[in-house]
């Protein structure tokens, strides 16, 4: 028989042995962090994972659970569905992790959801909105962040506050600013605003002249932003360019105040951010000693402190996987999914507890996180005049 | 190739999961095996034709979506849905080498890479039909009578099936009289004419098969991942079956499977071999490196050495150069 | 009519940063026949470089722009002399699967180098728009429109008018007759690959004030330069203008007036219906298929 066949078997048979490194029993806990650490949205990805060593290493200096230090084994999912259900796969079946964190992006979330089902691993959810997540009877999914409808119902009673009569939208094209844009649309709707132009922009736009330009027209006094903080910015300085003159209120709790700042400058005044921490001022935070704590720490490290708002998810995830492991007493997958269910923790964002969400007898949990709205003034962020006064 | 060993590499394929002792490299063998037949499909077009067509996810993304919207909305059964996802899939790649049967080289790949673009986007902004940037999550798993393919091992052998169909399909068009007009079509086209090789029926027909085969593909996938959103008409799924293709040995009927099975594994090794930083860079520069030493592909190399000494062996067909 | 006129504006002068990009391209992959996708991360380089420059090193805008396209030409020929060079024999597809290998490695390798936080470039102009009666323009944008028509002039003259432009063409229309006339071919290929990398990465110096520079800014950057390229015709640099223009405008009113979220669709239409009823480049005198 040919040579040719055997030496490709046995290229075949020894990569494929390369991933066949026997893992190690014992000793830490492992839990699986899938984040993009590259790719489009890598510095938000990178943030999350930043957030998550802060939560690791406060609980290893405490000793650990139950004298078990915690081992995080991070997968780049490279804003890619495909390779999130990969990685996911990976820390479920080669690394045996009893729970993960992850997957940033709604989509990408939604391509891990299959494997937690399949191999019955629960996953903590940090950052993902869409509302699909936790109402498709996936029982493993456990969320922290709000899905939009939970923010726009968390801005209802400012929404007078603001003044906000004609609205206008501009969202990144994806599931998270489609989402926003139907949230935000029937609260303020309800709220009696009349809405305006609904604009989309690509994620990898840099441009977006001519959405402005259309949404100028509408005559309009607000103007709703869901998108990352780059485009954020470039929407700012666009709009400044073309004296768009709205009041912008930036949604989704990645728009990070101080990055803007620094960015978009004079372009940034008077514009409102909901986010999910308010670094700027810890002692507002429903815990704020762990708040200053955590700022404390961020910077210590050398971390960007426009990454807070976005890091400290990843502190909460963690700290609300290690508190379930601690509740279940083992890293069992199936105990450490109970236990979800019974943690009630204090975490940087405020009180993490999970109720039930979705089809009766395969609930998803998801917990009511703390919403907060800031305002950039004087090249500052400062909470607004109506609730700067209580 | 001799009979032989084609039946060592199906014994070896078909007892796979016997010696694959974790569902994850389980996992990997499935993703190479859906990748192994995209990457005989674009190896259709680039290794027999010349022609390279950047815009295959596209193929690849339309069987995934019409597979996965007729078992969700219509609630059609996995398989008459696949027979649908590949004719659809056909039907595009049918109307694309229709339109572009005039354009060569450069012109063609930037057709093919616009198609995908329009394509991409309306499965973005149809918001009805495809549930837009949200995706399509729940695809059922496909099931056959009383047995149903949602282990892995069971998958495994429906993609295998599918990887050997595709195999097969390959062979018999390259084998037979149109294999050798394509050929000779992208070895000296006007020469080809002039002999009386009806070049416009052969690209249709080799376009038509291709986008088919990449149709199967999209379906596979979206029944194993069970999960479709417009990702999957994203740039680096075409650039990743270029890679296979190219780096396997084009124009080869065994280099797509291997490429396929290389760079499947390679990404997941890094994982293991390299902290989440380097995997990516690695990869590049691994890519450069494999191109740069062996510009004709893995098989046509593997091919020489197997010939050793003797005089310099002829790949599987003749080597391109243009 | 204010609306109209502002879009017409926003598209000429989003066509100009079209256009910037796309005549870096058109010599690579219209006269070189690369089809180099590490286009786009040339220009990232060259943004990363003008912030390095101006942000770090402290020099003015102008001197950081100089650097940018130094570093740009110089990697660009080394990429030519070591990776391209060897292959020159071999097909279309082989190069062009080095460069994606490329653009995978130096965009992830910027990503480590940087991380992927956005930086911004400090510019000297002013940010209050300069009003023109219905419409407005930034200054910044208006000078970056300015100079991108200098620089394309300039390439076209050196592409024309000089003995290395010459050469170049001789090259790249008859390879043979050129070397036996005594055109050294290596040095050739080298220099056009380096001013092409080079206006590339002149293109992200300009461009990374008005926007953001970021590992993955490189990927749009070559989807629009591959655009342009192709409405111009290969290797024709009025055609690239032009079709930078064109491609700008088209996508200012397809998103003002049809539909935001297929804006980028556009640009893909006009260059399928190019491609099927013109396929020399909307520009171009004579055919040039195959």
């Amino acid at each position: 028989m040919g040579k040719r066949s055997i030496v490709v078997l046995a290229l075949v048979l020894v990569a494929l042995a390369a991933l066949a490194v026997p893992g190690e029993s014992q000793a830490p806990i492992k839990i699986g962090v899938i984040e993009p650490l590259s790719g489009p949205v890598a510095a938000s990805g990178n943030y999350v994972r930043m957030g998550a060593e802060i939560a690791r290493d406060w609980l290893n200096a405490k000793g650990g659970i139950g004298g078990r230090k915690i081992d995080l084994l991070i997968e780049d999912n490279k804003s890619d569905p495909k390779e999130a259900a990969s990685a996911a796969e990976k820390l479920i079946v080669r690394d045996k992790v009893p729970a993960i964190m992850g997957a940033w992006g709604s989509s990408m979330t939604l391509a891990a959801m299959p494997k937690l089902e399949e191999y019955g691993v629960p996953m903590v959810v940090e950052t993902s909105s869409a509302a699909s997540i936790t109402k498709r009877g996936n029982p493993w999914i456990f969320r922290i962040s709000p899905p939009s409808e939970m923010e726009a119902l968390g801005l209802e009673q400012y929404v007078d506050k603001l003044g906000v009569k004609r609205v206008d939208f501009l969202a990144v094209n994806t599931d998270w600013g489609r989402g926003a844009i139907t949230a935000f649309g029937d609260m303020l709707t309800k709220k009696g605003a009349t809405v305006g132009a609904k604009e989309f922009m690509d994620q990898s736009a840099t441009d977006m002249n001519a959405q402005i330009t259309k949404i100028k027209a509408t005559g309009g006094d607000t103007l709703f932003l869901t998108t990352a903080v780059e485009q954020i910015t470039l929407v700012m300085k666009q709009a400044q360019e073309q004296r768009l003159g709205r009041k912008i209120v930036t949604t989704g709790g990645s728009s990070s105040p101080t990055q803007l700042i620094k960015q978009a400058g004079a372009a940034a005044e008077g514009s409102y951010h909901i986010v999910f921490f308010m670094p700027w001022f810890p002692e507002s935070m429903p815990d704020g000693k762990l708040a200053k704590a955590f700022v404390d720490e961020w910077a210590k490290r050398g971390h960007p402190s426009e990454g807070l708002t976005e890091g400290f998810r990843g502190h909460d995830g963690i700290a609300t996987i290690a508190e379930a492991i601690r509740v279940a007493g083992k890293d069992d997958p199936k105990a450490v999914r109970e236990a979800l269910w019974n943690v009630s923790l204090m975490g940087v964002n405020g009180p993490i507890k999970f109720d039930k969400d979705g089809p009766a007898g395969k609930e998803s949990g998801q917990s009511r996180p703390s919403i907060f709205v800031v305002q950039i003034r004087d090249g500052k962020v400062a909470l607004p005049d109506f609730l700067a006064k209580k | 190739m001799t009979r032989a060993d084609g039946w060592l590499l199906a014994a070896g394929a078909l007892t796979l999961p016997l010696w694959l002792q974790s569902p994850y490299h389980l996992h990997v063998a499935i993703m190479a095996g859906i990748f192994g037949v995209l990457a005989m499909s674009l190896n259709l077009l680039l290794g027999y034709t010349g022609q390279l067509s950047l815009g295959h996810a596209a193929f690849f993304g339309i069987g995934a979506y019409t597979s996965a919207l007729l078992t969700l909305k219509l609630d059609w059964s996995f398989w008459p849905a696949l027979a649908v996802a590949v004719a659809l899939a056909a039907l595009a790649g049918f109307f694309i080498g229709r339109l572009a049967l005039k354009l060569r080289g450069a012109y063609f790949v930037l057709v093919t890479i616009s198609f995908a673009g329009v394509i991409s986007l309306v499965s973005i902004n149809w918001i009805e039909l495809t549930n837009g940037p949200l995706g399509l999550p729940g695809v059922p798993a496909p099931a056959l009578g009383p047995w149903s393919f949602r282990t892995k091992t069971a998958y495994y052998y429906l993609v295998l099936a599918a990887c050997g169909l595709s195999y097969l399909v390959c062979r018999r068009l390259v084998m037979s009289r149109i294999g050798r007009a394509l050929v000779a079509l992208r070895e000296n086209e006007p020469l080809a004419e002039s002999v009386g090789v009806d070049v416009t029926h052969y690209l249709v027909l080799a376009a038509v098969v291709s986008a088919a085969m990449a149709g199967l593909g999209g379906s596979l996938y979206a029944h194993y991942t069970r999960f479709v959103s417009p990702e999957v008409f994203l740039f680096t799924y075409t650039v990743t079956m270029v890679i296979m293709v190219v780096a396997g040995g084009k124009g080869t009927l065994a280099g797509p499977v291997v490429g396929a099975t290389l760079f499947t594994v390679l990404p997941e090794a890094l994982r293991a071999a390299a902290s989440w930083q380097w995997q990516m860079l690695a990869y590049g520069v691994l890519l450069v490196l494999l191109v740069f030493f062996l510009p004709r592909g893995i098989v046509p190399w593997l091919a020489r050495v197997m010939a050793g000494s003797q005089a310099p062996a002829e790949p599987d067909s003749p080597t391109i150069r243009r | 009519m204010a609306e109209l006129l502002q879009h017409l504006l926003n598209g000429l002068v989003l066509g100009g940063t079209y256009a910037l990009l796309g005549i870096g391209l058109t010599l690579i992959f219209g006269l070189m026949n690369v089809v180099n996708f590490a286009h786009g991360e040339f220009y990232t380089l060259g943004a990363y470089v003008s912030f390095a420059a101006l942000a770090l090193a402290g020099i003015d805008f102008f001197a950081a722009l100089v650097v940018a396209i130094v570093a740009g030409a110089a990697l660009g020929w080394i990429c030519e002399v070591l990776l391209l060079r060897p292959l020159r024999s071999e097909s279309i597809d082989t190069t062009m699967l080095v460069m994606i290998g490329v653009w995978i490695a130096m965009q992830n390798a910027e990503l480590l180098g940087w991380g992927g936080v956005a930086k911004s470039i400090p510019h000297p102009f002013p940010t209050a728009p300069l009003v023109l009666g219905p419409v407005a323009i930034a200054p910044l944008r208006l000078f970056v429109l300015v100079l991108a028509a200098a620089l394309i002039a300039a390439a076209w003259l050196l592409t024309q008018k000089t003995k290395l432009g010459r050469a170049m063409r001789a090259t790249f229309q008859d390879r043979d007759t050129a070397a036996l006339m005594g055109v050294g071919i290596g040095r050739i290929h080298a220099a056009t690959f380096a001013f092409g990398s080079g206006l590339a990465a002149a293109a992200g110096a300009l461009l990374g004030p008005i926007f953001l520079v970021y590992p993955s800014m490189g990927d749009l950057a070559s989807l629009k330069a591959f655009s342009v390229v192709i409405l111009g015709g290969l290797g024709n640099l009025p055609g690239a203008t032009l079709g930078g223009l064109l491609l700008g405008i088209a996508e200012e009113l397809g998103a003002g007036y049809i539909s935001s979220g297929y804006r980028d669709a556009v640009g893909f239409v006009i260059i399928i219906l190019v491609l099927l009823l013109r396929p020399s480049g909307l520009f171009a005198r004579q055919e040039r298929i195959a």
